[in-house]
Parts: C-alpha cells; structure tokens; sequence
C-alpha cells in the first residue's frame, strides 16, 4: 500500500521526517510495519521552477525559434530559446533549468541552439511527464508563485511509503491509521480534524428507510443523503492526494469516498438515490438464482450466500466488494445516499475470492475494519461531499448497531512476559507500551503483577496474551531480546529413515559420477502421457501408474498441471535441455514420488506417494585415454550404477529380467530393456530410450532411463553388511566358451554354471562375447571365466578339472549348446 | 720361442680382441654376445684351455694361471661396461618413455549431489548437534494440517500470504513445512525437537519466486521457551552455517502460527555487512522467519498450553544456496544442467 508523508501530516506532526524519510521507514520497519520502498516525488521535478515571460523575441537565426528572458524571481533572468508558438510576455510557464532530469530521463543541460545561448527549457505537460502528449508549452494560471518550485506548486512535495502491511494490521491500511501507529512509536500527538456538518437538506429516514435483516453479516449500517449535488472533476488537491497513492481520480463525489477510505480505512459506498427504488435499502442475503451486474458490468450469478445491499426490489450493491451498475452515481446524479458500514470480514472475503473481485474496499472489508470508525467516516465523506460537489448534507442520518461488538478484556501477568521474552521486564514499562496503543489498562490485584487490558475495537488481532506480549516486544524492540541457548535433557529422537536412506543414495551415487537433479513435482499431463504410452507395460515393471494423475485444480499453466506418476518425463526434459546446450554427456539422478489417488474407509479421495529413484544417462564421456576402447552401451553404465547403488545399499539378491517387443515400456528400446527382480517383485526397470522418441525429442546421444520402486527396494533396510570370511588359499581360473543362441540370456546360462559347479566356485563372470565371423547369425560365442577356491586347501588341477567337465556337460545338456 | 711364450702370445691375443669387442659393443645384449664368445663355455678361451694337453705338464701351471688372469681381467671389464651400458640404456628407456604430464587425467567423472540437498544435509546435520531430528511429511496434505492446524481458519486473510495450488475442496499441495509441525504433534510425545524437510509449493512465479521449491523449518516443544531461546538457536545455526562472526537480528512479523513472530536477518555472509549486492547495501540478509508457536496450534493438537510451549524457525532452503553459493538465477534450480549440478562435487 502507498501512504503519503504529506498526508501523514495532517494527523500527526511528521514535518521533521521529511528530509530524513529513511528514519521514519527503518522505524515502522523495526516496529513491523515493513517499508519496502521510499519514493520521493519531489526528485524528479528538481531545478523545475514557475517563471515568468519578460520578453519574447525572434531567434536571429531561425523563424521557428523565439528567444525569451525567463524571470524565475529574486531578479534572477534566464534566457532560453523556445520552439513552442503558444507562450507570450508576461505568461507563467514551467521552466526546467539546467541539472533538472525530467521523466524518460532527459537531462537539461546549459546550451547554444543555433548560435544562440539557452539556459533551460519551458516544459510541456508531456515533457513533464503529466500527459501523454501535448501542444505547446503549459501555461499556469497568472496567480502561479515565480520561483516557486514547480513540484510544491503541484502539491508533488510528497515523500511516498511502499509499506507491506501483513494481514493482522488492517488498522494500518490508511493514512490516519497509520498515523496513530507512529504516534504510538513516537508518543508523538495524533489529531483528526474537527468535522463541521451543517444538516440543511431534510430528513435521510424519510426518503430512505433501511431494513437490516442479515445482523449476523453486518453488525453496522449506517447511511446519510446528500442532495443537490453537481457531479464534476474533483478540485486539484483531491485528485493529488488519490493520484498520490495510486488512485485514480473518477469525478468528485466517488473521489470523496476513495479518499476516506485512505483516510480512516473505512470502504464507503455512494448510491444515487433516484436509483434506490421503493425508497429503501435492506440489508441481506442475495436471493438464490438472481443476478446482479457490477460498476464494471460483470454479470454475476448469486447463489444467496452473499451478503448484498438492495432496494426494495433488486440488488444494488456486492456488500462491501462492489456496487451495482445499476445504481452508481452517474454525471446527472444530484441526490445521493453514502453507506458507511462494518461487514464481518469472513462473509467479504469469501464472496470476493468466490467471484474473484479485488477491490481496495473488499480488500480492508475482509481484513477488519473499525465499527467504531463507521459513523465518523460517514460524517467526514458528507462534509467533504459538499465542499467539493456542493449540494446540502441531508440530517437524521441511519446508524443502525443493534449490538455493539464488545471484545473481552485480555489478562496478562508480568512473569508470562518475561518467560515468553526470556528477559526482565518492569510493569511499568508494560503498561506504558499498553497505553501507547490506546489499550486501556486495569491492573490485577496479587502476589505478581498483572492486568487486565482492553485493546481498542480496531486491533482486532489482540486476543491474546501472547498477542499483549509480541506488542511489547515490537515497541521495546526485538534488539532487547538476550541470545540463549535451551538446554534439551531428552535423548534425541531418530531421523526419519526415508530421509538417511536418501542421504544415503545421494552419497553412494556420488561415488558412481551421478549428478543429483530435482525437478518439478508436477508436470505437463500430455507430455507426460506421451511419454509413458501403454502403461499397463509401466505397472508390470513394478512401478504404481495411472491414466487418471492426480490434477491441480488451478495450475499455473498447462506445463506443470498434473502431479507426476513416473520422473522419468521430468528428467527426459532435463537430458533434452542438457542436449540442446552442448552438454553431450551426463549422468543424472532423482529422488522423488509418484503421487497417486485413492478411496479412504469413509469413501473420501486420499492421496498416495510412492517413493522412487530414476535415472538418465546420455552419452560417453570424451577421454583421451578411452579413445581406443570399444563404446559400452549406455545402458551398461547405467546397470552398472543401479547395482553399484544396491550394493552399496546391502541388497546382493536381486535379477534383471530381459524385457521385449511385448513387453517393454513404449519408451524403451524393446531389446535393450530389463526388470529389476527382488524379493520375487519386480521393482523397476532400465533400458535404452527409444529411438522414435529420441528423435522426437531431438535427444542426439544415445540415451538410457531407469526408475525404481524405492519403497519395494528399502524394505527390510537399514542393512548393514555381514561379514564373510576370505581364503587364503590359492585360486584356479578355468574358462570355457560357450556357442549359444543369441536368444539365450548369459545369466541363466550363468545360473546353471554356478548350480553345477557347487560351493568351490568363488566366482564366474563373463569375460568375452563375439558374433559374427563363422558362427551362425542367430548365435554368439560367449565365455565364462569360473574362478575356484576352496576354504582350507589347495585345489589339484585334476579336481578343478572335474569341475569343469561337470560344468560343461550340465550347460551343453540343459541349454543343447556347445563348447567353442 | 718356446711354447709357453706361444702361448702367451696367443693369449694376449684373444685378451686384446676380447678387450676390443666388449669397448666396441654399443648394447648390452651385443656386450653379452661377445662375452659368451670370449668367455662362454664354447669361447674362445675354452678352446684355448683344450689345448692345455698339449703343453710339457710343468708349464701348465702356468698356462692355467696365465689364462686365469686373462679371464678375470676380461670379467672385470665385462662388469664395467655391463653397468655402464646399462645405466646408458635405462637413462634412453626412460627418456624415450617420458609423458606430457599436462594431459588431461583419466577419471570417471564426478558425481555431485544437487545444491538443495547439500543445504538440507547441512541444516539438518547442525540442527542433529542440538537434538533434532528430521521429520517428512506428505506433500499433497489435508487443508486442516496445511492451514487449520496452524491457526489459519478459512476465510481468513493469512490465507492469501500464501497463494495455494488446490488438488480438492480438501487437499493442498502443502504451501510450507509447518504441517509436518502438526503431524508431529499429534503422533509424538513431548518434548520434542524435530526439523521438518521438503519440497512446498506456491501458485506463484516470477524471477525470483519458483512454485516449487524447499523449506527445513525447526521444531521445538517443552516446558517453557522462550524468544531468547529462540534466537540463541538461530545465532548458533547462523555461525554454524554461514561462519563465526556473523551476527543474527529479528524484526517484528505475522505468520498465523507464531506469536511473538519475527523474521531472521543474519549479517551478510558475502561482505560480512559492509553492504554488497547480495544484501542490496543493507548489510544484512534475509534468513526465514520464526516465533513462537501460536498456542491454537498447540491446541488443535490437544497439547495442553502453557504446560507445553513450542517455538518454530523456517528457512528457505533455495534462498540459502542463493545466499551461501551466490547463485543468481533461480531457474538452474530446476534445469538440471550438468554443468550447473557439476559444480556441487563437494
């Protein structure tokens, strides 16, 4: 909200503040009113002044060019070349001399236009940045001050606050709130100006009568006519003051309104009176099914919640948000009716978010404003009403309060705020601070001290003590506050797994060159479809999936509208980024959730998460040193990662399951695709991206996804791992290779080796595979290296050998293959 | 000449070529070749110890001794020239072997995890020195935990300080940490310190605002705490985090869920308050907010207040990688740009 330090000044003596605004903007700021910019509006119209015209003359060297001697007072004679035709001697004109920056920038410096010497320029409005454009140069009334700075003249002598004031202190959203809020700080006197209210134009009961029947939403109407009335442009200082703080000036009567509100915080309403049919205003709910169109000409459809103003046949006004079309006040309006009333904040601010309306009056309706405030303002817009559009303030004025709004006191005792605080205070000191906010402060007789205190009707957030306490401390200033330490004699609790399991992974990918990635928790719905295809092929790899992902009511667009179901899409987009900017190469990670809908016992929506962990790796890293070495296909670095990961997690049982054109997931590569089996589930997948996608996404490198079911994954965990005794005896390597069909996976042939070969086998790995050459083209060669070893004595050569015959006769038997 | 000066003569001979060919030889292994045809056992001077026979018996002696001293002179110099070529031939191995040492190193690349979570680690692991512990929490969570729980009613204007992203009429994408606050309260017994971690969400985004980004917030319920004890954590943390030194301040608040409340500002880290740009010349940086917890909270937990007090302190995780690393644009939060995310190997 903008406030005006001029207009601070009419209420309280600010005058010093002035030059120093800073001062004042740290003060409120320490206080909690937080100054989240100071304007000074009187810089940019620097070295402006009002002059004089003495003389005109013709330029020597140009027709279109007049020279003219500017008098700016005190004897003080300028001479500035002129290219306008509207001036003449002894106008008053705006004279920018030199030094003065006028808006957009433009510095006026002392020169020489065509051979003749110029020392400023008389303005425009449009140079003045007050039009958009304009003809000629602006030509002040003959009254205009010479010398007079030419932002003083215009009332731009002001020094504007930014402020953010939280959603507590709705009695800080005006000017002379505000004002009351500095005169606590300072304790310097704060005044409102006397009301003069001549009553000279009848009776406003009888040609208004008020009904106010919903009580519960509207503890307080009150209204007054105003009649005779001529509807104009508002006088220069009204349009300054609005224009100030950001309001736009509309005609004299509504700027009337606008500006009381700045003033006390009090939304005000001006009907036309000829408008009010039936010669009546009720207060009530709106009927259910009736429309009503805004000022703004929006139609809207009631439902009867909403607490509207209406005369004896229609809705006139949205309550305290907006009022009608069809009863504003128009250019011929002359007798008008001011509403002045306190709505309860809840039924304002569900009725605005409801029809999305943000008015200034709906804004302080739904914070709180003062009950109190109510009358006065009604009383102050009438006064101002009449200055300013003329007309005479109607008496019997409506101020219906059937029950006034009584606050209980607030006990407090002095030892609940010094342990709250954590540090001495004097009682004195607290009832000081009180009476500054205009509380009113009884005293508790007993043992301690304490006090039962009344805070005014207009703080509405003190309810409590620890409210009386938070006041205390923001007067005193938070600086007070000690640095202390709290002992904790408990033992502490543990973390949550989920978290050191995390932590965890992170760690251990590290070590295997992943780079964490964090991405978005919801993503484009579409994208994300096109991405996962048939997702019944997703479910079988492990991982929870749905048609129907949970959506985002009122997403910020289309991009992120739907909670994630898989990463995987999430960190396609990430590999595409990365593509896009050079980087050819990556390994990257992520940790995060699936989230998914259910149906709780009692039949109501629930949501569920599923922790996962994915991963995309593209391209091979660029090596001097690997140049020669063959490429690994991506999806090996990956597998190798994955099980480094599980390794290092204590997982050593798990299997990977080959995928194929029937069942891999549709981004996958069919024949580079594989399910991670544990504890007989399968709990994820990796696999090469499909090229059709890769394209579509313009991924260029060569691509692998993996994701993982980590809650299936972390069961059972921490584990942490058990040791298993090492021989020193020495070990026999044996290899054999094996011709196999292609569609023969190396690991069940590797199950068999280990299943024959018994408990002398430490080990078996795959060591060579060849296609090609002579062997058929449905076959391959692979060879197993069988490393023996036993516990406690040394192999014979002919035992090992034993061993491998056995190996071979049960592998050529069970898979009909043979040894190369 | 008798035969024994023949012989000499012959003998001085083979020495003087033998002597020759090992001076000559360029290579060890040449050196060694002629070593075996002087000296091996099908050498020159084997043959010429088969003709031994052939002397008067008294001069063999002799002969034998003559032959001798030839051989070992001949081994003596064999040894030489052995080391010396030798040492030659290492010194040409090893200069001929000699590496750009300003070649690119071979590693596997490394792997780094992402800033938000170094910050998290961190946070966590200092507030784990004063008894906390890291608490969850869901992040689609009910409206009453997101807002009623914390003293926020419907229709209230707090509401608006926080522009929600909707799921139903009762479920939000949580908009901070603090209802992981309320679940603990209803499932642990105090006292308690738990930090609550994780990803919260905002309908809002511009420069400096993402609608998805991370919150640690610090939670401690006991007997009686107070402000100072909360400001002494926050000091603690401060110095811990950023480095010694650095001093901590509050300025008066509003959050529903705390009263007293207070926003944090630390010293700033970059110019340890002289004023730079991280601070806009203020010397001073915004850090999160804090308070006391608002007994309503308390309460709607059905923990009795004041037998139990709490306070609560809330950070930004993305704002302290900003402010710890001098991150400059929030969007490579999200990227994921590999070389962003490299530069974390820490």
């Amino acid at each position: 909200m903008k406030i005006s330090l001029k207009w601070l000044n009419d209420y309280i003596d600010l005058h010093d503040y002035m030059a120093k605004p800073q001062e004042l903007a740290a003060l409120l700021t320490a206080a909690g009113i937080e100054v989240e910019g100071v304007q000074n509006l009187a810089k940019q119209y620097e070295n402006v002044v009002i002059g004089h015209i003495l003389q005109k003359g013709k330029h020597p060297n140009a027709d279109r060019l007049t020279v003219c001697q500017v008098s700016t007072g005190d004897g003080v004679v300028h001479q500035i070349v002129c290219g306008a035709r509207n001036h003449n001697e002894g106008d008053r004109v705006v004279v920018a001399l030199p030094g003065a920056v006028l808006p957009g920038d433009f510095a006026i410096k002392r020169s020489q236009i065509r051979g003749v010497d110029s020392g400023g320029m008389l303005c425009s409005e449009a140079e003045l940045g007050l039009k958009e454009d304009s003809d000629g140069i602006l030509i002040l009334p003959p009254d205009a001050p010479v010398g007079q700075s030419f932002a003083k003249y215009m009332g731009l002598d002001d020094i504007l606050f930014e402020l953010k004031v939280t959603p507590n202190r709705a009695d800080c959203l005006s000017h002379f709130g505000l004002a009351r809020e500095i005169g606590a700080l300072t304790g310097r006197e704060v005044k409102f100006p006397a009301l003069k209210l001549e009553e000279s134009g009848g009776s406003t009961r009888s040609v208004v009568k008020i009904e106010l029947r919903a009580k519960d939403l509207c503890p307080r109407y009150a209204g007054r006519g105003v009649k005779g009335v001529k509807i104009g442009p508002s006088p220069a200082w009204l349009k300054t003051r609005l224009e100030a703080v950001g309001l736009n000036s509309i005609n004299n009567v509504v700027d009337v309104t606008n500006f009381v509100m700045m003033e006390l915080g009090q939304p005000l309403h001006a009907f036309d009176q000829r408008e009010l049919r039936g010669g009546k205003v009720v207060i009530d709910r709106a009927n259910k099914g009736e429309t009503f169109v805004t000022l703004q000409g929006t139609e809207l459809k009631l439902d009867g919640t909403e607490l509207t103003i209406r005369d004896g046949e229609r809705p006139v006004a949205l309550a305290g948000i907006i009022g009608g079309k069809n009863s504003g006040v128009q250019d011929d309006t002359t007798d008008i009716f001011i509403e002045s009333a306190y709505f309860t904040p809840a039924a304002v601010r569900r009725t605005a978010r409801k029809f999305g309306i943000e008015t200034d009056s709906g804004y302080r309706f739904a914070r709180g404003t003062n009950p109190e405030a109510v009358r006065l303002a009604l009383d102050r817009a009438a006064q101002l009403i009449q200055e300013v559009a003329g007309g005479q303030i109607m008496g019997e004025p409506h101020d219906e309060y059937p029950n006034p709004i009584v606050r209980e006191p607030i006990e407090i005792r002095l030892s609940t705020l010094e342990s709250r605080l954590g540090y001495p205070v004097t009682a004195e000191d607290f009832a000081k601070w009180m009476k500054r906010l205009d509380c009113k402060v009884e005293p508790i007789a007993g043992s301690e001290p304490a006090w039962r205190v009344h805070p005014p009707l207009f703080r509405w957030d003190l309810t409590l003590d620890v409210d009386l306490v938070e006041e205390f401390a923001r007067l005193h200033g938070y600086d007070h506050i000690p640095e202390r330490i709290p002992t904790f004699a408990e033992m502490p609790a543990e973390h949550e797994q989920s978290f050191v399991l995390e932590a965890k992974t992170r760690r251990l990918l590290q070590g295997e060159g992943c780079l964490q990635a964090i991405n978005y928790a919801f993503i484009s719905r579409s994208f994300q479809e096109r991405v996962l295809g048939d997702l019944e092929r997703v479910r079988t790899t492990g991982l929870k999936t749905t048609a129907e992902p949970v959506a985002i009511v009122n997403p910020l667009n289309e991009e992120i509208n739907v909670m994630r179901t898989s990463l995987v899409p999430g960190l396609l987009k990430n590999v595409v980024h990365n593509s896009r900017h050079g980087n050819s190469f990556g390994r990257i990670y992520e940790l995060g959730f699936g989230h998914f809908r259910s149906v709780s016992a009692d039949k109501k929506a629930e949501y569920v998460e599923e922790s996962r962990l994915a991963f995309a790796f593209w391209g091979a890293p660029e090596d001097l040193w690997r140049k020669n070495a063959p490429a690994v296909p991506v999806v090996f670095s990956l597998k190798g990662a994955v099980e480094n990961w599980l390794r290092g997690m204590g997982i050593q049982k798990f299997r990977w399951q080959q995928l194929n054109v029937k069942t891999a997931p549709e981004f996958l590569h069919p024949g580079q695709a594989a399910v991670l089996e544990f504890e007989g589930k399968p709990v994820g997948f990796i696999g090469t991206l499909h090229p059709t996608l890769a394209a579509e996404l313009k991924i260029r490198e060569e691509t692998a996804v993996g994701e993982f079911n980590m809650d299936l994954l972390m069961n059972g965990q921490p584990r942490s791992p058990k040791y298993k005794p090492i021989s020193r005896m020495p070990a026999v390597d044996r290899d054999i290779a094996l011709q196999m069909p292609k569609s023969l996976p190396a690991a069940e042939v590797e199950a068999e080796i280990k299943k024959a070969a018994g408990e002398l086998l430490r080990e078996v790995r795959v060591f060579d595979v060849f296609e090609g050459g002579s062997l058929p083209p449905d076959q391959r060669s692979v060879a197993f290296r069988m490393v023996f070893q036993a516990k406690d004595t040394t192999l014979e050569d002919q035992k090992v050998n034993e061993l491998r015959d056995k190996v071979v006769k049960a592998v050529t038997e069970k898979f009909g293959i043979t040894v190369r | 000449m008798d035969i024994t000066g023949s012989m000499k003569e012959k003998i001085d001979e083979i020495r003087a070529q033998a002597v020759s060919a090992f001076e000559k030889a360029s290579t060890s292994k040449e050196l060694y070749d002629m070593k075996v045809q002087f000296l091996g056992k099908q050498g020159s001077f084997s043959a010429l110890m088969k003709e031994m026979g052939k002397l008067p018996p008294e001069e063999r002696p002799v002969f034998g001794k003559l032959v001798n001293e030839a051989k070992q002179v001949l081994e003596d110099l064999y040894g030489r020239r052995e080391e010396a070529l030798k040492e030659q031939e290492l010194q040409a191995r090893l200069a001929s072997e000699t590496l750009d040492m300003t070649l690119p190193a071979f590693a596997e690349p490394m792997g780094a995890k992402h800033p938000v979570s170094i910050v998290i680690e961190e946070i966590s692991g200092i507030l784990a020195r004063l008894g906390y512990s890291v608490r969850l929490g869901p992040l689609i969570e009910k409206d009453s935990f997101n807002f009623e729980g914390l003293n926020i009613p419907k229709d209230h204007p707090a509401r608006d300080m926080q522009d929600t992203f909707y799921i139903d009429d009762e479920h939000v994408l949580r908009t901070h940490t603090s209802p992981i606050q309320v679940h603990v309260l209803f499932n642990e017994k105090p006292p308690i310190r738990v930090a609550g971690v994780g990803p919260v969400f905002r309908c809002d985004s511009d420069v400096s605002h993402s609608p998805n980004f991370h919150q640690i917030e610090g939670f401690c319920v006991d007997r009686q705490v107070s402000m100072a004890d909360l400001k002494g954590t926050i000091s603690f943390f401060v110095r811990e985090f950023f480095g010694p030194g650095l001093k901590t301040r509050f300025r008066p608040s509003f959050f529903p869920f705390t009263e007293p409340s207070a926003e944090m500002d630390c010293q700033c880290p970059i110019c340890r308050g002289k004023g730079c740009r991280m601070c806009k010349d203020t010397g001073w940086v915004e850090i999160g907010g804090c308070g006391l917890v608002h007994p309503n909270v308390l309460k709607f937990a059905n923990v009795p207040y004041p037998e139990w007090q709490a306070f609560a302190f809330g950070f930004g995780i993305e704002r302290m990688a900003i402010i710890k690393y001098g991150i400059d644009d929030i969007r490579l939060f999200n990227e994921n740009d590999v070389r962003f995310l490299r530069q974390f190997s820490l």
